[in-house]
């Protein structure tokens, strides 16, 4: 691995902070529109002639093969299933979401790390241990949290599907009708994630209100953000991605 | 979090920086015991297929980081103590992991990671009863890049900066991080040693079951 001095790189760091993108994390239970809002702002954004990247939960090429076909046979463990996200996590924000907010672009994130914090947590991994596995932490300087009771969110993907094993949490609620997993599980994500909210300053959008209503408070919430510094809140995960990229200034 | 379960098995891990090295010194312990009369399994490295998967897909195509391998290492080691490991040590068996978590230690941090957050990532598997360090060949080389030998060997392979002389280095640091004296009693495996381990674990295996089978029994739960 090529080294390079600590300074050198705080100086590289300090000076792309005005110009680097924007990292806005869309976070809440199954349900809640996420998507439809990631999608509406990125349009929105796009109008404004921002250059957007999107990029979706346990989506990278390398890892998504590998998930998709261990979570078919249902062969995961609690502890692998969370590392194999936390693989795929790594990789996207090493191979996209870095380069992407380095060179300027805005980066919307249909579910970031909190997801991982809340369902692996709600599966009884423990918080110290799963914010060990993500870091070095890159943190973003938005993060949305789509709010919903978890009764709601149960009607909500009741209507359009039938949970798979590991969405409906049976790998560890032992149910084995999929609804009444989920609906036991997604009130255990849910108590996580008002605990993270809390924690983390998560922006807290009703998921129950109307689609348009909640697009404008996003937007607002967007025009109001401010960076959060990377020097400060993230440095290490920066400079890690500095290194292994063998990124110069300019 | 950590699974420090009582088990009535006896877990023994074999750590190296060379797969095949770390391979060979499973196999000759587990002729040792067979000697003995003692049936012993091996947990490997890369048996739930997740590396040779990644290499499939992406040698050539994706650049991974040394985070990256450690995180699928982990999720290796999760899944070997989920099928192999965990279900022996419950049956009272002897099972040798082949290799466990130092070598990762050892590898991921002379590839630059930090040694504790190795150590942290690993926590949730058990403690051996007894460790062994392989009998290492070929020192003073780096390590051929190949994909399905071990650890060492796929980082050479998988890592974009590894140069002969970068590999020759990172090997070099994991090799003293591995022969740091630790405690307790690690066993450098040599011809002999492999005999006297063997021994060893024999007689634990005797004790433990010794006193499984005196305890005292009773109707009452």
């Amino acid at each position: 691995m090529p080294r390079r001095a600590s300074r050198e790189l705080d100086q590289l760091i300090a000076r792309r902070e005005r110009s680097r993108g924007l990292l806005i994390a869309f976070e809440g239970p199954d349900g809640s529109g996420k998507t439809t809002q990631r999608k509406l702002l990125k349009r929105w954004l796009e109008s404004q002639d921002h250059d957007v990247v999107s990029t979706r939960w346990a989506s990278s090429s390398l890892v998504k093969p590998l998930l998709k076909v261990r979570k078919k046979i249902r062969t995961l463990s609690t502890e692998e299933y969370s590392l194999l996200h936390a693989v795929d996590f790594r990789h996207r924000l090493e191979s996209a979401i870095l380069p992407a907010l380095w060179s300027g672009k805005t980066v919307l994130a249909d579910r970031y790390l909190f997801t991982a914090l809340a369902r692996d947590a709600a599966r009884g991994l423990d918080l110290d241990w799963l914010l060990n596995a993500y870091a070095p932490l890159l943190w973003p300087d938005l993060v949305l949290y789509f709010s919903m009771s978890p009764e709601r969110s149960r009607r909500r993907v009741a209507s359009t599907r039938s949970p798979h094993f590991y969405e409906a949490g049976q790998d560890v609620t032992g149910i084995d009708d999929p609804l009444a997993s989920y609906s036991r599980f997604i009130e255990r994500v849910v108590k996580e994630y008002n605990n993270l909210s809390v924690v983390f300053q998560f922006v807290t959008v009703d998921a129950g209100e109307a689609v348009y209503r909640q697009h404008t408070q996003v937007r607002e919430f967007v025009e109001r953000a401010a960076k959060r510094p990377w020097p400060t809140f993230s440095e290490d995960a920066v400079k890690e991605w500095l290194i292994k990229a063998n990124i110069q200034d300019g | 979090m950590a699974d420090q379960g009582e088990y009535s098995g006896r877990l023994i891990a074999i750590d190296g920086t060379r797969g095949k090295d770390v391979i060979a010194a499973a196999d000759a312990l587990v002729a040792s015991l067979k000697e003995r009369q003692v049936e012993c399994a091996i947990s490997r490295f890369d048996a739930s297929g997740l590396f040779g998967e990644l290499a499939a897909t992406g040698r050539g195509v994706h650049e991974l980081s040394a985070r990256t391998l450690a995180l699928v290492y982990a999720a290796d080691l999760a899944f070997r103590l989920q099928w192999e490991i965990r279900p022996a040590l419950a049956a009272g068996g002897l099972v040798i992991a082949a290799p466990h978590i130092d070598s990762a230690i050892a590898i991921g941090s002379a590839h630059g990671l930090d040694e504790e957050w190795i150590r942290r990532l690993l926590r949730f598997a058990p403690k051996p009863h007894f460790r062994a360090t392989a009998e290492e060949k070929k020192p003073g080389k780096g390590w051929k890049a190949a994909v399905d030998r071990g650890y060492g060997e796929y980082c050479a392979a998988m890592l974009p900066s590894m140069t002969d002389k970068a590999s020759r280095r990172a090997r070099k640091e994991a090799l003293a991080i591995l022969r740091r004296p630790r405690s307790p009693k690690v066993h450098r495996l040599a011809d002999d040693d492999v005999a006297h381990l063997a021994k060893a674990i024999t007689g634990s295996l005797r004790a433990a079951r010794s006193r499984s089978a005196s305890k005292p029994r009773s109707g009452r739960s």
